[in-house]
């Protein structure tokens, strides 16, 4: 069954891939509902990665416990097919079906070690916050829907223009609506409250997957709603996703600190690195550039997405050979597997955004858009980013220095460490891109083109 | 030959280190010989490179950018591979490369515990290629991803190899082991100053034509390109992100616990080369980029130079460690360093670079003495030192020679870079203002006498007198012959450039005054 989902994930990177080669121009469908450009094309192929690696990640986990096989992956490829309807929807309804679909057999996956009190109430927190989240966001389309009669977002933005509502004040309504509904799925402050318990208490490839792939799809649905449907009025939702954004870096970062659970660390680094990743969207929607905005939260969008799947991947691979979710109980654990030691030192330094480790080229498109006009609010943004870098090193090193400074707790251990097969394909994989994307950025030039094409049309 | 010209050179000088880091993870561990043999080729490689590009480098137009290319790195940002050297690099570059095989030499036979040659070797070589790649570096962003590289390979160094005693540091509730506090303070300070510092580089970036060539930078920053409250700023972070590694009083607190917990090959690799990267960032990118900036400035950096002289002595006198002394007359050193720099005339900038050389050279062998001393008695505590002239007479009069050349003792290297700055700061850049600046130079002048009198007073403490009881029993080694191949060639360099100061001089007189004379005419 494993091998059955693992190979109809790889095989449908081969359509993309035919897509991407005979790409000429965007092409429309369903009256311009549904479009494949290269951005889309990009994610989907992301999404289905990290769908990937996730999987490999699962193998060992789900065979472990016998039941609901067929289940796990069903859902998990679900939640895939939702997030590549969301890079390719152009209308709201197809959005929020894509959304949903998405997150829906999140819910059921989070609460899947149905023995676990903790499972079971992060499951039950992030069922309700969703809910909640998915008439957020619903009401923001309906107010839309009334103001223009339209679903479509080209047809949304002719009609905006035509009848100058760009700075409707029903237009912002609806876009805080939306920020907030999204909000939830990527857990910015304030609405990040379920993710560490959700993340503690779901499988840890189910956390994985919910902080790299549900958050880049709500990221996606983001960047895509506020470019093409209210970027009109991105003055006033700007300085809101602004004020999100800095509050975000600081707050997850702030409670980062004071973990001592790697899943909860990871649960408020990645609320914190979200921070990150919005920052571009407020400026752009402030300086009206999209097009370095779009890039650089794309582009951190996809570093992150590795090198956090590599953080969960070190983790897990700790957490199994200590026994033990209190990482200062790992002390001098590195000594058993040096190569497992060296992966982590390099995702967590890379999430640090320390050269030539990937996350610094993250950061530093982050920093390059937030200043590129020299707006106020860019650059107190890029302060505050620059100061929560230097924060988030501090519980990043942390895990480094516990695994190969500290002493040994049992020296005597005999148990041996164990790296399965599946787990070291991931490992490669994300360790690879992790030191590709630091040293040869260039790679990732293209988005810089992809992103403008996106915005022009 | 044509290789070496063309850029090729210099990047096998980067390069090759990091490389040789990678093969060496590959060998396996039982094969200690093996990984103690390749790392030190791979060093006396990078090092015999380098030499090689000095027949080839230009003296006679020591001030152009030369062995260097460019190449596309990231097209998107217009950040490129672009590398060079003129004089001011030049010697830098090459201490570099030296100091590094001295420190592979040194550890053929004294790995620090927990032994682990492979992991070690291959952090001093990773080290390397970062301290050698900031040197050549000639775009902001290359620069910034090179001046970063040396964090990881050092935190480790420090967290790993450092020194293990437990103490009670303020703002943490239970004690804490030397190592584990100095490392990560060492890196967050600098990270600190950097994430600033890439803000600045961003600055610079967008007011000037969206590129982060340094040569082009400066022919805009040159021209007036960068000015107002702008150039205020950038001038702030860049000073933030270079003083920090310098480091210039009040950012040094770091320092007298990274370069005393470090291992000893750390602490020579820390004072030798890593702090130089901030002095050297002044010169190359903050000056050149920012003239007008660096003379509204230079009085404050004069200032707080003077009071890090001051200071670094006074804290020297205070001590009662030995490796804590050596590092807190680094920040007297330094203050040196930075006082010649703030003077922006050629004879300052001069005593700045042969002052880092100088201190490269004889601060490095200090720690090498420090360190292993230290091992041999096992403690660093001068109050129960002593005799050490009598107990181990070659390390004795090493250390004796050392603190010579240290204090400044003309005929020996430290002599040049202490006197030129004082005497830079004598007769500052016109416009300056100049009671602040012989006011400093009082204040470096009299720091000369109390560097005197610690240095001295450490001489009396640890080498002369009656050796104490304590060591009856002991069987003390004294230095072995890997000790000496490591601090000898030091030795005869002291000597070198202390007679021939030309050496440093000839390489970059011409560089220093050409960089002047665009930034601040005439």
């Amino acid at each position: 069954m494993a091998a059955f989902a693992l190979f109809g994930t790889l095989a449908s990177l081969a359509p993309l891939v035919i897509q991407w080669a005979n790409y000429t121009s965007p092409l429309y469908a369903f009256e311009n509902s549904y479009v494949v450009d290269k951005f889309s094309i990009i994610l989907k192929g992301l999404f289905i990665l990290i769908t990937y690696l996730t999987f490999l990640l699962s193998i060992n986990f789900i065979e472990s416990d016998k039941y609901y096989q067929g289940e796990y992956y069903y859902l998990l490829l679900s939640s895939l097919l939702g997030a590549l309807v969301v890079s390719s929807s152009r209308d709201l309804l197809t959005i929020f079906i894509g959304i949903e679909l998405a997150s829906t057999p999140m819910f059921l996956l989070s609460g899947w070690k149905k023995g676990d009190r903790k499972s079971n109430e992060g499951a039950i927190k992030f069922f309700l916050l969703g809910v909640l989240s998915a008439s957020l966001i619903l009401y923001g389309f309906s107010l839309i829907y009334g103001l223009t009669g339209q679903l479509v977002f080209s047809e949304i933005s002719t009609y905006l223009l035509l009848n100058a509502l760009g700075d409707s004040p029903v237009l912002l309504l609806s876009s805080i609506l939306v920020i907030s509904g999204i909000g939830f799925k990527i857990s910015v402050v304030p609405f990040h409250s379920w993710a560490p318990d959700t993340y503690e208490g779901a499988p840890l490839p189910i956390t994985a997957y919910l902080s790299v792939s549900s958050k880049a799809t709500g990221f996606v649905a983001l960047i895509v709603l506020l470019t093409k449907v209210f970027a009109t009025s991105g003055q006033s939702w700007g300085v809101i996703l602004a004020i999100i954004s800095g509050a975000t870096m600081t707050l997850g970062n702030l409670v980062a600190l004071q973990q001592s659970n790697p899943v909860r660390l990871l649960a408020y680094s990645s609320i914190s690195q979200a921070g990150f990743i919005i920052a571009p969207l407020a400026v752009a929607g402030i300086t009206g550039n999209y097009q370095d905005g779009i890039f650089a939260s794309v582009t951190y969008l996809i570093i992150y997405a590795f090198m956090n799947l590599g953080a969960f991947l070190s983790i897990h691979l700790f957490s199994n050979f200590a026994g033990s979710d209190n990482f200062y109980d790992w002390g001098g654990i590195a000594k058993h597997s040096p190569l497992a030691g060296v992966l982590t030192t390099v995702f967590f330094f890379s999430l640090a955004g320390i050269p030539p480790l990937g996350g610094w080229f993250a950061k530093f498109v982050v920093f390059r858009s937030l200043l590129s006009t020299g707006e106020i609010v860019g650059i107190s943004l890029a302060i505050i980013g620059a100061i929560n870098a230097v924060i988030a090193l501090v519980y990043y090193a942390r895990i480094s220095k516990v695994i190969w400074m500290d002493e040994l707790k049992n020296p005597e251990q005999e148990q041996t460490f164990e790296f399965q097969n599946p787990l070291k394909v991931v490992g490669a994989f994300t360790v690879l891109i992790t030191f590709i994307a630091g040293v040869f950025p260039g790679i990732f030039s293209y988005l810089g083109e992809v992103s403008s094409i996106f915005f022009g049309n | 030959m044509e290789l070496l010209t063309n850029g090729i050179g210099l990047t096998a000088v980067v390069f090759l280190p990091i490389i040789s880091a990678l093969v060496l993870t590959a060998i396996p561990k039982s094969q200690e010989l093996l990984i103690k043999g390749f790392a030190l080729v791979s060093s006396i490689v990078t090092f015999v490179l380098s030499v090689l590009l000095l027949p080839q480098f230009d003296f006679s137009n020591a001030d152009k950018l030369q062995l260097g290319n460019k190449i596309t790195w990231i097209k998107s940002i217009n950040a490129n591979y672009e590398i060079g050297i003129d004089g001011i690099s030049l010697p830098l570059l090459i201490l570099s490369t030296f100091i590094t095989v001295l420190a592979i030499v040194y550890s053929i036979e004294h790995l620090p515990e927990p032994k682990s040659p492979k992991g070690f070797l291959a952090l001093i070589l990773v080290l390397e290629t970062g301290m050698n790649g900031t040197f050549v570096a000639l775009d902001l962003i290359l620069f910034f991803v090179f001046f970063e590289i040396v964090l990881l390979p050092m935190y480790f160094m420090i967290g790993i190899w450092g020194d293990k005693t437990v103490r009670s540091v303020a703002g943490f509730k239970n004690q804490i082991e030397t190592r584990l506090y100095a490392s990560i303070k060492f890196f967050v300070f600098t990270l600190f100053g950097s994430a600033f510092m890439l803000l600045g580089f961003l600055g610079l970036y967008y007011r000037g034509n969206k590129t982060f060539s340094i040569p082009e930078l400066i022919e805009l920053g040159t021209s007036g390109a960068f000015t107002g409250t702008f150039a205020t700023l950038v001038f702030a972070v860049l000073f933030l992100g270079f003083a920090v590694k310098v480091p210039m009083w009040p950012l040094h607190t770091w320092l007298p616990d990274a370069h005393t917990a470090a291992p000893t090959v750390g602490s020579v690799l820390l004072a030798a080369i890593l702090l130089k990267l901030g002095s050297y960032g002044f010169i190359r990118i903050a000056i050149p980029i920012l003239p007008e900036q660096a003379k509204a400035w230079a009085p404050a950096i004069a200032i707080l130079s003077a009071i890090g002289i001051i200071y670094g002595s006074l804290a020297c006198l205070a001590q009662t460690d030995l490796k804590r002394l050596i590092a807190f007359s680094s920040v007297g050193h330094m203050g040196f360093v930075m006082l010649g720099i703030a003077s922006l005339t050629p004879i300052g900038i001069n005593a700045a670079i042969i002052g880092m050389v100088a201190h490269g050279v004889i601060t490095g062998l200090l720690f090498f003495l420090s360190g292993s001393m230290a091992h041999t008695y096992h403690t660093r505590d001068m109050g129960r030192l002593g005799g050490n002239m009598k107990l181990l007479p070659k390390t004795g009069a090493l250390l004796g020679f050392t603190a010579m050349a240290s204090l400044g003792l003309p005929g020996l290297a430290g002599f040049w870079g202490e006197f030129m700055a004082l005497l830079g700061a004598f007769n500052p850049l016109e416009g300056l203002n100049v009671t602040i600046f012989r006011s400093s130079m009082v204040a470096g002048a009299i720091g000369t006498v109390l560097t005197a009198g610690y240095l001295l007073w450490m001489l009396q403490r640890v080498n002369l007198g009656e050796p104490s009881e304590e060591w009856n029993e002991m069987e003390l080694h004294d230095a072995d012959g890997y000790e000496l191949a490591a601090w000898i060639p030091l030795v005869i360099l002291t000597i070198l450039i202390g007679v021939f100061p030309k050496l440093i001089f000839g390489a970059t007189n011409d560089a220093v005054v050409s960089l002047l004379t665009k930034a601040f005419g005439g």
